[in-house]
């Protein structure tokens, strides 16, 4: 690759870190959005969100126009392809963050359970630390932290369950009516969903790394790593049927 | 002090205008072992400048007229503590740097949500010999203090007022009634008020002479004496509320150094919170521990817990986590300002954590009395 493809790699590289810090910015302040059922704060980060649309889209765009006029190989087009698949996850999550601050409108002036409220900023602060570890194992290339994020969405989902239990002792306890469990079921979700994409980029970022991907949903039976991964080799398709 | 950095930094660009091979939007990530800085010959130049710069603790970045980052100081580095927020804080002085080459005063105050909270001002001016300058600065400090000023005037008219108004008001409805039934309860209610008051004036001359310290007292006070007198302070209001208080026996041999009526009064305090902000029916754990240098009295309540967005404040005199119901709880809250001021006092300090829904637990931690494995061993022999 040329001198000017090398440069507009790592242009796209500090861009998608960049756009990552965004979104685990904006994840905790969505759950506390949420918690202080802040309309404020709510209506700036769904504005916020089109430019934030706008950046993963150039970003996308940028990568695809790498690989069609510079032909990178090897690590080069790993990275591209990384990138490009961090962006989709980067730009689905910051939708479930604005899905969260708009539950904070649905739900104005209900109050909450001490223990909903606990589990939300639990569970925004897990989501959080998911990312953020995607974040930091892709701007280090550190693998054993890409690994970790796996078993981190272990502890994700056991909140989510946790969560979903609270919200129905709380309806029946006659705290909460049934459009207000509803609305928490469905944000429960969303967090949940943020961690599911952020396991998704530290596989693409074990990718970038190793060369091979992990198989989907493999490390929710435990068994992740060692003899059924998929080898990739020079083509960057995550095939996954040799299983 | 702000001018003077841009007069060293116009001196300095002046040497260094040939060197701008670093260009402005190369990845910047704290995260990258060095960022890509290669302005080493001209800072070398001049080591004292850059000692300068890098003593100051705003971080400095400086772009030359073509749009190349020709110097950083240390500072500006790393400031936030946290990775991601770094990059934010780098975003930021990007986009500033590019608006002052275009000729404008920039300034921009990024509140950041962490963890840790972080407020810092970005700020970029054009220089006159062209280029650029942008300085980062944590003010997170600042305005934590600005928030307690404003809040403190408010929540201490609002403690004070409110009981005076109803007294003023009780008073007004007394004087025309005749109704011997209607006068009785509104006198009743009179006094609660005037109690209520008192209190919290009561409070507030403890806290003054805590604060003011004067002459500190330094004995060798027994921990269990403490525990079991704090424990008392909260019996009634304990049993009234069916909340059992179980404390752990410490041994008769520990000992803290310090003043017994301040470190029973703050315990009390802490013990009395739990209580007020348990379920009826839950329970409150107090046990002490000690390393042999500090002491570490510990409430444990299985209550509503604090609100992430609070607990770095609740120590501060008259704040509020729910003042709807802060008449309820009937505290004057001035409760953990004593708590924080004993420990500080002490040499000590005072420690909270907390999940909502879960319960809150605090530490308060004092320095324990010399001597204690002497005793022990005096006793055993």
């Amino acid at each position: 690759m040329s001198r000017a493809a090398h440069e507009e790699l790592a242009d796209l590289r500090s861009e998608v870190l960049r756009v990552s810090a965004n979104l685990i910015e904006s994840i905790p302040r969505a759950a506390q959005i949420l918690l202080d059922q802040d309309l404020e704060g709510a209506e700036y980060q769904i504005l916020a969100d089109d430019e934030f649309d706008m950046r993963t889209m150039v970003l996308e765009e940028r990568c695809i126009a790498l690989m069609a006029l510079h032909a990178p190989v090897a690590s080069e087009l790993r990275h591209a392809v990384t990138i490009m698949k961090m962006s989709a996850d980067l730009e689905r999550s910051a939708d479930l963050v604005v899905n969260i601050c708009k539950v904070s409108r649905r739900i104005h002036g209900h109050e909450l359970d001490a223990k909903l409220r606990g589990l939300i900023a639990r569970m925004g602060q897990q989501a959080q630390s998911l990312f953020k570890h995607s974040f930091e194992a892709y701007a280090d290339l550190n693998l054993p932290v890409a690994k970790a994020v796996d078993d981190m969405d272990l502890f994700l989902d056991y909140l989510h369950k946790q969560f979903i239990q609270a919200i129905f002792e709380s309806h029946s306890a006659g705290h909460i009516d049934l459009p207000i469990a509803v609305q928490m079921a469905i944000t429960a979700r969303f967090f949940e969903r943020i961690g599911d994409h952020a396991v998704n980029c530290a596989h693409f970022v074990q990718f970038l790394i190793t060369g091979h991907l992990p198989p989907a949903g493999d490390h929710r039976r435990g068994g992740r790593g060692g003899s059924d991964l998929t080898p990739i080799g020079g083509i960057p398709l995550p095939v996954t049927e040799a299983r | 002090m702000i001018t003077v950095v841009v007069a060293i930094v116009a001196l300095l660009l002046g040497a260094a205008l040939g060197f701008r091979r670093a260009k402005l939007d190369a990845p910047t990530v704290s995260a990258t072992p060095e960022p890509s800085i290669e302005s080493k010959a001209d800072v070398d130049s001049m080591p004292e400048v850059r000692a300068a710069l890098d003593s100051l603790s705003v971080g400095v970045v400086v772009a030359s007229a073509s749009g190349n980052i020709i110097f950083r100081n240390t500072p500006s580095k790393g400031l936030t503590g946290e990775v991601h927020s770094d990059v934010l804080v780098d975003e930021a002085v990007d986009v500033h740097l590019r608006g002052a080459l275009d000729g404008q005063i920039r300034r921009q105050v990024l509140d950041l949500f962490g963890p840790p909270r972080k407020v810092v001002a970005v700020s970029a001016t054009p220089l006159s010999t062209g280029g650029a300058i942008a300085m980062i600065e944590d003010i997170t400090e600042r305005s934590l203090v600005d928030a307690v000023r404003t809040d403190f005037v408010a929540n201490i008219s609002h403690e004070l007022k409110t009981p005076v108004g109803a007294i003023a008001v009780l008073a007004e409805a007394l004087s025309d009634e005749d109704d011997l039934d209607v006068i009785h309860r509104l006198s009743g209610k009179m006094v609660d008020e005037a109690v209520r008051v008192g209190r919290t004036i009561d409070d507030l001359l403890e806290l003054s002479r805590i604060e003011l310290g004067g002459e500190a007292v330094k004995d060798a006070v027994s921990v269990s004496m403490v525990i079991a007198e704090a424990v008392d302070r909260a019996r009634s209001l304990s049993e009234r509320r069916a909340i059992d208080i179980q404390s752990i026996e410490a041994s008769d041999r520990m000992k803290v150094l310090g003043d017994r009526r301040q470190l029973v009064s703050a315990l009390g305090n802490l013990v009395e919170n739990a209580v007020k902000y348990s379920e009826r029916g839950s329970k409150v754990e107090v046990s002490a521990h000690t390393d042999g240098t500090w002491v570490r009295f510990t409430v444990r309540d299985y209550g509503m817990g604090i609100p992430t967005r609070d607990i770095d404040r609740i120590f501060e005199r008259f704040y509020r986590v729910d003042r709807a119901r802060s008449r309820e709880t009937g505290g004057t809250g001035l409760g953990l300002a004593i708590v924080r001021h004993v420990a500080t006092n002490h040499g000590g300090e005072v420690s909270v954590s907390s999940v909502e829904g879960e319960g809150s637990t605090f530490v308060l931690k004092v320095p324990a009395a010399p001597g204690l494995v002497m005793t022990s061993m005096s006793e055993a022999g």
